[in-house]
């Protein structure tokens, strides 16, 4: 009798139990689950991606970890809230791994630009540097050019820089008009200035001792000036020279022979190093 | 003989059908204090990041969720609240990684926008030349 009741006791208790697990079965609703579903789709989706598998596999990995909770809370219990979450942080943590590929992809594809930039800044450089040589070349062959045309017109050089003297010959007598014959060298020397801005002149008058002091100063002062005068003419700017006439002083030879005397009478033109200030280099 | 191992068994069932329905019951455990602090600790970091920059939805959702989880807390839900700090945990890193991912790909473009006006000086230079 105790044993038949017991028994039905425990058989009572046994149906409602299973009733109860089938009551919460059908509380969580179907088989399966969209969040779970979707998380699930979402990770394989994620892991066939060989990017994000490559670059962010502890991402990934952390994924999996969410996704199999949710598998399991699902399997376990059906606990809908608890599904739900998981999956969520599933599908979050499968967006991180999106975005770890896609910043490591982007490093990896800065680190090739980086590369490129350099690359097209030594090109530059190197055609920066071609251009410097030609530029280098041209100066030279500038510097050249001029000490040869230097050269043609005999100018010697002496310590207070290169001297071409025009001698008397070249000038109408006991006049400042310069003859036919000194043009020849005198263009020269504009085509030297004109290539040489940066070089000055000192324009020197000089005469011999003969006739009166004021008369000979007066007379290499506009000598002097002729050649100021054709060089002005010939567009050479004015700064670029100083003219001074000296007379009779600073003879270069003798006044006791005819000789010597016509070469004392002369026009000395002093071509200044570059950058030298005419007026600083006066006698 | 027989019939007293059907009643243990059988009891053994209503025990364990008692144990499925207190974990589904009483589920509520202890405070989740670490998730939560945890959570704080990572939106807070995702504050300092380029997330306020480049990802300042993302960031809300998680300083939001956390603020819920808070809530909470106070509540004495905490299943709940663990779910919200365990979400705003995740909300705040993605937040993060948006931004970063973000911020390097406008430095790519921007290094690419460089490199093309280099070449572009360049290309202009040796067309000057010759």
């Amino acid at each position: 009798m105790t044993t038949t009741y017991r028994d039905w006791v425990v058989r009572a208790l046994t149906f409602g139990g299973i009733l109860l697990i089938s009551g919460i079965g059908a509380g969580c609703g179907p088989s399966t689950n969209a969040a779970l579903e979707r998380a699930r789709a979402n990770y394989v989706q994620a892991q066939q991606n060989p990017q994000i598998s490559t670059y962010a596999p502890v991402a990934l990995q952390e994924a999996q970890q969410s996704l199999h909770q949710a598998e399991q809370a699902w399997k376990e219990d059906k606990d809908s809230d608890e599904v739900a979450h998981l999956s969520y942080v599933t599908d979050q943590r499968i967006e991180i791994a999106r975005d770890a590929a896609d910043k490591k992809m982007t490093e990896a594809e800065m680190k090739r630009l980086d590369e490129e930039r350099s690359n097209v800044l030594i090109s530059a450089r190197s055609h920066e540097a071609d251009q410097a040589k030609q530029t280098a070349h041209e100066a030279e062959d500038r510097a050249r050019k001029a000490e040869q045309e230097l050269a043609d017109l005999q100018a010697k050089q002496t310590d207070r820089g290169l001297v071409l003297t025009l001698s008397d010959v070249l000038f109408e007598y006991n006049k400042a008009d310069l003859k036919p014959g000194a043009l020849h060298n005198l263009y020269t020397l504009v085509t030297f200035l004109k290539e040489n801005p940066e070089r000055n002149l000192l324009i020197e008058g000089y005469t011999d001792s003969t006739g009166s002091d004021s008369y000979n100063l007066s007379l290499s002062q506009r000598r002097a000036e002729a050649v100021e005068n054709f060089l002005l003419q010939n567009n050479i700017p004015p700064r670029q020279m100083v003219v001074r006439g000296y007379g009779e002083d600073y003879p270069v030879t003798t006044n006791n022979t005819e000789a010597g005397r016509q070469q004392n009478r002369r026009v000395e033109i002093v071509i200044l190093k570059e950058g030298e200030v005419a007026a600083n280099r006066m006698r | 003989m027989t019939r007293t191992s059907t009643i243990l068994l059988n009891w053994r069932n209503v025990s364990l059908v008692c144990g499925v329905l207190a974990v589904g019951g009483c589920s509520s455990a202890r405070p989740p204090t670490a998730t939560v602090a945890q959570a704080e600790l990572a939106v807070q970091e995702a504050g300092q990041s380029k997330a306020p920059e480049y990802a300042a939805g993302e960031l809300n959702i998680a300083r939001e969720k956390f603020d819920q989880a808070k809530r909470a807390m106070d509540k004495e839900e905490y299943d709940l609240a663990r779910r919200l700090a365990e979400e705003a945990l995740v909300d705040a890193k993605l937040a993060q990684s948006k931004a970063e991912a973000e911020s390097t790909r406008n430095a790519a473009q921007e290094l690419r926008k460089t490199i093309d006006s280099l070449r572009g000086e360049a290309e202009r230079q040796s067309r000057n030349d010759y």
